[in-house]
């Protein structure tokens, strides 16, 4: 046995022991320490990267890291084996999905917008804002020698006659409560109700004099990023608003890998902790303690994720998920409580999932329609979200027909060389002088912040400015040299976005051809699905009215340069609409409206799922789209070909 | 009322594109119509055949090639008498000695086989690579500029090296280039893509879509060359309307039905027969299919071909 310690850059450490011969990427996932791995330890994505300072490492140098850092001591800690006592550090790139957890009391104006926007176009739809939790007050007479009722039966009689309702429901965790309450506000209380057409429930008793409140959380849970809302059930108001990366994220960067993660013995209960109380409990915590009210004040969830993070957080087995011919264990349910995943709400909190419909079409994706309200028009509509799974979804208030394909995490900087997630210090907008070749950026964060990486939206930029300028072809292969352009020893060519002298990197932020291939993939998977849902419809590009882009991801995202490198369809630019995370505010909307839940689960069952794996045209058109901006040129009409 | 058939031919045609120079140039391509569909419209150009010989010369032929060209001592002499069957249109030499894999053979000797090659026929010249495409962006390169004026076809630019081939072969030094993908009609029209937009002319560029032996995945050939055709003519798809050419000999005379011996295999009959007629079966339904030329080895094999084409046409 070895001691390992990990070190961190705020000073903190974490010391344990493992075998000789154990990768430290196994270590560190063993003694929980956060290393991000989006290939899941596979040497491919080279972002596992930490610094030895003391020790030794059995490792392997790997093309991810320059004779520079090597000689400074970074290591890829997927390639490294345990062969003696080592102390490492981790540096806070890799941990970035943890420290990335940002808590607002109060959301931008422009994101309180979304969801306004959303809360309009739904009501248009006519969908009611209501929901069916609400405070009554209810007095009752004391009880004495004569009037010997038990303390529950009184309730149940008070809340008849409020309510007019015969039958009342008295949770455990009330009537463990009951007496206390009752003598302590002398038989005044309100209670927190849901009310049923035939009964009514009472979820929490408090003495009269209290204001008690009654909050809801929404949740989206991504593969890469989890967001959630906390708001006021009886307003709709938002008080809080959070974000953290997926706490799963060291088990796999994909959904895949993590199913496969989760066979593994006691797997199922390791990702579902990494959910639950690495990332869920600790942000409802936050966010409760940044608007001052207590995580059990919060008496309902909705959790909009895709099919496979909404088995993971139940836990149950996502396996079949994975396997042909794709069954899942369910699309909806309707009977989960707080206790029974361990969320730290109200313990008898119901937790609403949005209907998967699909074993790669999840609630997010119903979530997100339901939001985007394509359901209520005429007009055909195609909805994308742009997530590690591409999912569609195309239709108007008669039919809805939906698909997924595997963009991979190139969308969010995954599989990328300088891919990085819109954090602080990514790229995510850029532009090329075609006469000089120099780029200008737009990046997240503070003034003055200096690059780091590409996030997607950027790194759309970069490709279609990079083509613009002829600087690569069609096939995303350097065809110009210039000063920014370079190539290594086997003859691959990249271009240098930003020096090591102007970066807040290692290393020079370059694109290599290595990356612009993979990121052709990933568009060429999205453009083939479209083209190929349509054409199972008998549908033509030209026939779609409304495409409405959602995603964290497309956030910077220009549509005009997405259309250029052909990732979505040559149709005007005013039909397209950026619709921000819809997942979330699809979530908002079944937490606060009870129409809205029950017509979540309506647009579910009128969706139909294609599976393009069936489709024998699609890996033909896969190979058509991954070109720029496509093999059939008379596809792109406005792109100019240079 | 009396049946009038009706044309099938298309607006569209392919591009016609000649090789070699002189006399004996030919022409490929130019037709309206789908693959010997002569009733329809007349074929300008009947496919031609070539015949191919190797920079290793006797040593690398299967016997039953060998003894046709017995007396030969030098890859020279060969092509000499190669050009002298029936029914050759043109000559290919393949320089697979050249793989870095394999002989590894230098460049500059390659070249001067070539050179000297040329100097001896008049036929088109076609010069096939080792297949290696770092080694074939040099090799073709040279080649390429050994046969200035000769107006042979190079084959061929891959995506891997379709700049320094393309560049060579189509810009500098006037060449047929020759555009070899594999088996797939999206990467075929890809790389004719990437050729014109280097400033390939797309009037001297020639397909090779991919092939294989009958038996070996041939369906996929058949029906990307099919779909080739279709989208050049009844699409009218200009980026797909280069003629095919396909090296049917370098594919079929390595297979187990053209080189298990007698001895092992004797249910299956006499192996110069199987050679030849599994390089006759693939030549015929890469033609049928619209390749508008085919490489052969065995002068039996081409002068059936040919005589298929002449009969159909």
């Amino acid at each position: 046995m070895f001691k390992v310690t990990f070190k961190f850059e705020n000073g903190n450490e974490t010391v344990g022991y493992a075998l000789e011969g154990e990768s430290l990427l196994d270590v560190a996932k063993k003694m929980n320490v956060a290393i991000d791995a989006p290939c899941n330890g596979n040497a491919a994505c080279g972002k596992c990267k930490v610094k030895l300072v003391g020790g030794e490492l059995d490792t392997k140098k790997t093309s991810h890291i320059s004779d520079e850092e090597f000689a400074q001591g970074w290591r890829l800690a997927c390639v490294s084996k345990i062969n003696a006592d080592v102390e490492v550090m981790v540096p806070d790139i890799a941990s970035a999905y943890r420290s990335r957890m940002k808590v607002a009391d109060l959301s931008s104006a422009e994101e309180i917008q979304i969801f306004e926007k959303t809360k309009a176009d739904m009501s248009e739809a006519g969908i009611e804002f209501e929901n069916d939790l609400d405070i009554i007050t209810v007095t009752m007479e004391e009880p004495s020698l004569d009037d010997t009722m038990p303390d529950n039966e009184r309730l149940t009689w008070a809340v008849d006659a409020a309510c007019g309702v015969e039958k009342v429901k008295l949770p455990f965790a009330v009537l463990q409560k009951l007496s206390e309450t009752l003598r302590k506000s002398r038989f005044e209380l309100k209670c927190i109700i849901r009310k049923a057409s035939e009964k009514v429930e009472v979820l929490d008793i408090f003495p009269a004099t209290e204001e008690p409140r009654i909050c809801g959380l929404a949740v989206d849970i991504g593969t890469t990023t989890v967001s959630a809302l906390i708001i006021d059930m009886r307003t709709g108001e938002i008080l809080a608003k959070g974000s953290s990366g997926n706490g799963q994220i060291r088990y796999g960067a994909d959904v895949i890998n993590r199913i496969i993660e989760q066979q593994k013995e006691g797997g199922r209960k390791k990702l579902q902790d990494a959910i639950i109380k690495e990332t869920l409990n600790p942000m409802i915590h936050q966010m409760c303690g940044s608007i001052g009210i207590k995580p059990r004040q919060i008496y309902r969830a909705c959790i909009a994720g895709n099919t496979t993070m909404n088995h993971l957080l139940l836990g149950v087995d996502a396996d079949p998920v994975r396997m042909e011919p794709f069954i899942p264990t369910f699309f909806e349910t309707n009977s989960v409580y707080a206790h029974d995943l361990g969320l730290h709400l109200y313990e008898h909190a119901r937790v609403i999932m949005s209907p998967n419909i699909g074993s790669y079409v999840g609630g997010d994706i119903t979530a997100g329609t339901l939001a985007s309200t394509i359901w209520n028009k005429e007009e055909m509509s195609l909805f994308i979200d742009l997530g590690t799974n591409g999912e569609l979804v195309f239709g108007n208030s008669e039919f809805m027909m939906s698909c997924a394909c595997s963009a991979g995490p190139a969308f969010e900087g995954g599989d990328i060389s300088c891919g990085m997630r819109a954090t602080d210090g990514a790229i995510e907008a850029c532009a090329i002088d075609k006469e000089t070749m120099e780029p200008t950026f737009t990046i997240v964060g503070d003034e003055g912040q200096k690059p780091v990486g590409l996030c997607g939206s950027g790194i759309i930029d970069v490709i279609s400015e990079l083509f613009r300028c002829g600087i690569i072809s069609p096939k995303g292969k350097f065809i110009r040299e210039g000063a920014r352009v370079r190539h290594d020893q086997y003859g691959m060519g990249s271009y240098v976005l930003a020096y090591k002298k102007d970066a807040a990197s290692v290393k020079d932020i370059e694109i290599t051809e290595v990356d612009i291939d993979s990121f052709i993939r990933a568009k060429g998977a999205i453009f083939s699905a479209i083209r190929v849902m349509l054409q199972s419809l008998d549908f033509d590009v030209s026939m779609i009215d409304h495409v409405y882009v959602a995603g964290g991801i497309g956030s910077g995202i220009n549509m005009r340069n997405a259309v250029s490198i052909g990732m979505f369809p040559d149709i005007e630019m005013e039909k397209f609409t950026y619709i921000g995370n819809s997942s979330l505010s699809g979530a908002y909307a079944i937490l606060f409206s009870s129409e809205a839940e029950a017509k979540v689960s309506e647009v579910a069952h009128n969706m139909t799922y294609l599976e393009l794996s069936n489709e024998p045209t699609y890996m033909d058109e896969f190979v058509a789209s991954c070109f720029l901006p496509h093999t059939d040129a008379g596809l792109f009409p406005s792109v100019t070909m240079k | 009322m009396p049946f009038t058939a009706k044309s099938g031919k298309f607006n569209a045609k392919i591009n016609t594109v000649a090789v070699g120079t002189g006399e004996k140039a030919i022409t490929l391509g130019g037709e309206n119509v789908l693959p010997f569909y002569s009733f329809d419209d007349a074929i300008e150009n009947a496919p031609k055949v070539g015949i191919e010989i190797t920079d290793g010369g006797m040593e690398s032929e299967p016997e039953c090639v060998q003894k046709l060209y017995e007396g030969c001592t030098t890859v020279v002499d060969m092509a000499k008498k190669a050009v002298t069957f029936e029914g050759v249109d043109f000559l290919s030499i393949r320089l697979e000695g050249g793989d870095p894999n394999g002989k590894n053979r230098p460049t500059e000797e390659l070249v001067q086989i070539v050179k000297d090659v040329a100097d001896a026929v008049d036929v088109p010249l076609v010069v096939c690579g080792c297949k290696n495409v770092e080694k074939d962006a040099e090799l073709l390169d040279k080649a390429a500029a050994a046969l200035e004026g000769r107006n042979a076809m190079i084959l061929a630019a891959k995506e891997e090296n379709y700049k320094t081939v393309g560049a060579s072969a189509g810009l500098a030094y006037k060449q047929v280039v020759g555009a070899e993908s594999a088996v797939d009609i999206n990467l075929a029209k890809q790389l004719n893509v990437l050729l014109t937009q280097l400033g390939v002319d797309s009037k001297t560029i020639v397909m090779n879509a991919g092939t294989a032996a009958v038996g070996y995945g041939f369906d996929y050939v058949i029906s990307t060359l099919d779909r080739v055709k279709a989208a050049a003519l009844s699409q009218g798809d200009a980026t797909l309307q280069m003629p095919i050419i396909t090296p049917v000999a370098s594919e079929t005379w390595t297979v187990k039905e053209s080189t298990a011996t007698e001895e092992d295999m004797p249910a299956w009959g006499n192996l110069e027969e199987r050679g030849i007629d599994m390089e006759i079966e693939t030549a015929a339904a890469v033609l049928a299919a619209g390749s508008d030329a085919v490489i052969l080895k065995h002068p039996e094999s081409v002068r059936t071909i040919k005589a298929m084409i002449t009969e159909l046409i």
